[in-house]
């Protein structure tokens, strides 16, 4: 390989990259797009879910238990119905999640020491939203389960409440969310779009570098020269790489400026492994490269063959650990997954060198891998 | 419009579908799309709390505090097993062994029973947030229970006696999809989104390879109005994705996810040509603007994030920030979402949908002429 060529490749892509200009201030703006939207889009947090109350008893205790509904942050008190099927249009048309009925003789049948049934209706549209208000309403349902039977003993054995509450202490459950305090999902998903987003834009811009000159032609000087596959490849790539460091550093700087993300690790290590992830994913670009011809398919693949592993099976969505079999293989075989770790590691869990150095290593790996595969796939050759 | 204007149009519809047919991996990718990522999305990503994990330090090795434990049942949690050092716990939750780890105090029992409050710490990770919230929502749930029959053991209340005590029955419904069967959610949703990134990028795609080629200029000195040539793009990219569609619903969606298609296929499809001459307006606008199929590629993905963003695809619109839902009638897909998941879910008819519909080509409409504007002052034709 002589350094001398593969520099003056890169010059040459360099400007030609300079001189399409659209092309070039969309390799900076797409990433940072991508990824605020992304970022402030994608919510799991579960609040303000709008809902209904159909109350035919009309008690004082059912408005008691209708009322710890209306005050919760979760939910988002639309009104009261009058029957349970008025409430069908609008759970079908979405503007309600969750319809609550509370029947008659409601507090007839608690007052006399019996159970009470009321109903809940879910919209289950959202499967996740819909499991979070189950848990929900179970748990308001439970409070005030507590307060009835405390009233009741109260009542039936002649005892104060304050001497009940002695007697009956009840135990609390003091969740503490270790990295994010205060399971703000941004925080999670902001973080994880650094690696989503730089993952697809070096790959995608990496494979259409080079599929262009496929089309246009112009690649038949590099078949014609002395320039051997290696040098080309890395000739090619190292502009794309450039492009993408700054890319991610900007990245980086947003998660912590405007998603207001912390920043607890070390920034050494997330600077160096940056540069091995923007590297090995536009390693990823030039490898699609070798197989198409067209820039349409060039994109489209680059798309699909990042974008999925980057986004279902990175543990972004759902823990590798919780993944089936076939998906743990997928997520192992991609640097996806390690960057992620990086990148939560150092923002969240302040980890830095001696619990990441093993990521990096296997991230390089993924580089020499994708770059191997590059150079042995790219022949000088037009096949007949 | 006469006989002749039909036939050049169809002719022409004739000639991008041919051209499409011989761009092999275009078509082969289209197929993916609408098969295999379908697959994916509904197979790949859960978004429910199985077999989470979790540690405990039981301090107290009494009686009570392994009932507290019993409480985190499967197919929620998988208790691992106890843990004696915080140490070894704060490692294994940073490696991601553990998803979370209850600490019980010690003389947890003795508290108890002499009606001093007691605490259980719960240190979750919180870097998921999904399961964290799902997790934290299900222990708090097993503490409830906890509590409640803690309370009736006190008060010596015998089984059969606790049919005495008043209490709130909760029957939950989950409508639609009683068994919270996530695979149809995602697989609907995703196969929505392959819809609007292929409109947008087929009808861009199409026009602007004709400029790259130059072939565009042989169309415009065609006695072909703007109009004449454009339609046939537009139709050739409508039958091309409800052949997809349509391939997304009958060999992954009912056979593979089993969703139960409760509405009218034809309205579906109906909805599906409309959302299609919607999204293809904005296509042609950015075949105006770009010189290549890579920029192209660059901007579909760049308009194409908002529009899956604000359409409630991700988050509903509830859970969105105000500003957000301000603009949500903007993305054409909130009001395919909003049709598709009534029509195959919840079997809303035109009744329910009408005002979507209406709304959607109302927008359509307004790009799709907005496109062939920019088309006309471009090429002056």
């Amino acid at each position: 390989m002589n350094i001398r060529k593969i520099l003056t490749l890169s010059k040459k892509e360099w400007l030609e990259i300079w001189r399409d200009r659209v092309y070039f201030t969309m390799a900076f703006i797409f990433p940072f797009v991508m990824m605020m939207v992304l970022g402030f889009g994608m919510s799991f947090d579960v609040e303000k879910m709008p809902f209904v109350i159909v109350d035919y008893d009309q008690s004082d205790l059912s408005r008691e238990y209708s009322h710890k509904f209306i005050s919760s942050r979760y939910f988002d008190y639309k009104g009261h119905l009058k029957k349970a099927s008025d409430a069908d249009e609008l759970i079908a048309k979405a503007d309600i999640r969750f319809l609550l009925v509370i029947p008659p003789e409601f507090s007839k049948n608690l007052k006399q020491g019996k159970p009470a049934q009321v109903q809940t209706q879910i919209d289950g549209q959202f499967t996740y939203r819909a499991s979070m208000v189950k848990g929900y309403v179970s748990a308001i349902t439970a409070h005030f389960n507590s307060e009835l039977t405390q009233d009741w003993f109260a009542k039936k054995r002649g005892i104060s409440k304050q001497e009940l509450q002695a007697m009956l202490a009840p135990v609390t459950l003091q969740t503490h969310y270790l990295y994010n305090n205060e399971l703000k999902s941004i925080w999670s998903t902001g973080t994880g779009m650094i690696m989503l987003v730089m993952l697809v834009a070096p790959a995608m811009l990496a494979a259409l570098g080079v599929v262009r000159e496929k089309e246009s032609g112009s690649i038949f000087n590099i078949y014609a020269s002395t320039v051997t596959p290696a040098e080309f490849i890395t000739g090619k790539i190292l502009p794309y790489i450039l492009i993408s460091y700054i890319n991610i550093s900007i990245l980086s700087l947003a998660a912590v400026l405007l998603f207001e993300a912390p920043f607890k690790g070390e920034l050494s290590l997330l600077m160096v492994s940056n540069l091995l992830y923007v590297a090995s994913a536009a390693a990823i670009g030039l490898v699609i490269s070798t197989f198409v011809k067209s820039q349409a398919a060039a994109a489209l693949i680059a798309m699909i063959g990042t974008m999925i592993p980057a986004m279902m099976y990175s543990g972004l969505m759902m823990p590798v650990a919780s993944m089936a079999a076939e998906a743990k293989i997928e997520a192992h075989a991609f640097p996806a997954m390690y960057q992620l770790e990086i990148l939560w590691g150092t923002y969240l869990k302040g980890q830095g060198w001696q619990e990441l150095w093993p990521n990096l290593f296997v991230i390089t790996g993924f580089l020499l891998l994708y770059w191997g595969v590059a150079v042995l796939r790219f022949h000088k050759r037009v096949k007949a | 419009m006469n006989w002749l204007w039909w036939r050049r149009i169809f002719a022409l519809t004739q000639k991008e579908l041919l051209q499409f047919s011989r761009d092999l991996i275009l078509v082969v990718a289209t197929i993916y799309f609408f098969t295999g990522e379908v697959y994916i999305a509904g197979k790949g990503v859960s978004l429910e709390l199985v077999k989470a994990p979790i540690g405990y330090m039981d301090h107290d090795q009494s009686l009570a505090s392994r009932e507290w434990l019993n409480k985190l049942r499967p197919p929620y949690f998988d208790v691992k097993g106890q843990i004696t050092e915080q140490s070894t716990a704060l490692k294994l939750l940073d490696s991601s062994q553990l998803l979370g780890v209850i600490d019980i105090p010690p003389n947890f029992q003795r508290d108890l029973l002499n009606g001093r409050p007691t605490e259980i710490g719960f240190q979750l990770d919180g870097s998921n947030v999904v399961l964290g919230n799902l997790a934290n929502s299900y222990t708090g749930l097993a503490n409830a229970y906890f509590n409640q029959e803690w309370m009736l053991k006190q008060m010596k209340v015998t089984p059969a006696q606790a049919l005495e005590v008043p209490r709130v029955d909760v029957r939950q419904m989950i409508l639609f999809n009683p068994e919270g069967n996530n695979a149809w959610f995602m697989s609907i949703s995703e196969m929505m989104t392959v819809m609007t990134m292929l409109s947008l990028f087929l009808t861009a795609a199409i026009v602007v390879k004709e400029k790259e080629r130059g072939t565009i200029e042989q169309l415009s000195i065609a006695p072909l109005t703007p109009l004449q040539i454009l339609l046939p793009k537009i139709l050739a990219v409508e039958l091309i994705l409800l052949c997809g569609i349509a391939l997304s619903i009958f060999v992954v969606l009912l056979p593979v996810f089993k969703v139960p298609f409760q509405g009218s296929f034809f309205l579906f499809f109906l909805v599906s040509a409309v959302y299609v001459y919607a999204v293809s307006g904005l296509g042609l606008f950015i075949a105006t603007i770009s010189k290549n199929l890579a920029q192209v590629m660059i901007i579909s993905i760049l308009l194409l994030m908002p529009i899956i963003l604000l359409s409630g695809a991700f988050t509903p619109p509830e859970a969105m920030p105000e500003w957000e839902q301000a603009l949500i009638w903007l993305s054409p897909l909130y009001y395919y979402i909003n049709m598709g998941y009534g029509i195959i879910l919840k079997g809303s008819g035109l009744e329910i949908i009408w005002q979507n519909l209406l709304a959607l080509f109302a927008l359509g409409t307004v790009l799709f002429l907005f496109g062939i504007r920019q088309f006309k002052k471009q090429f002056g034709a």
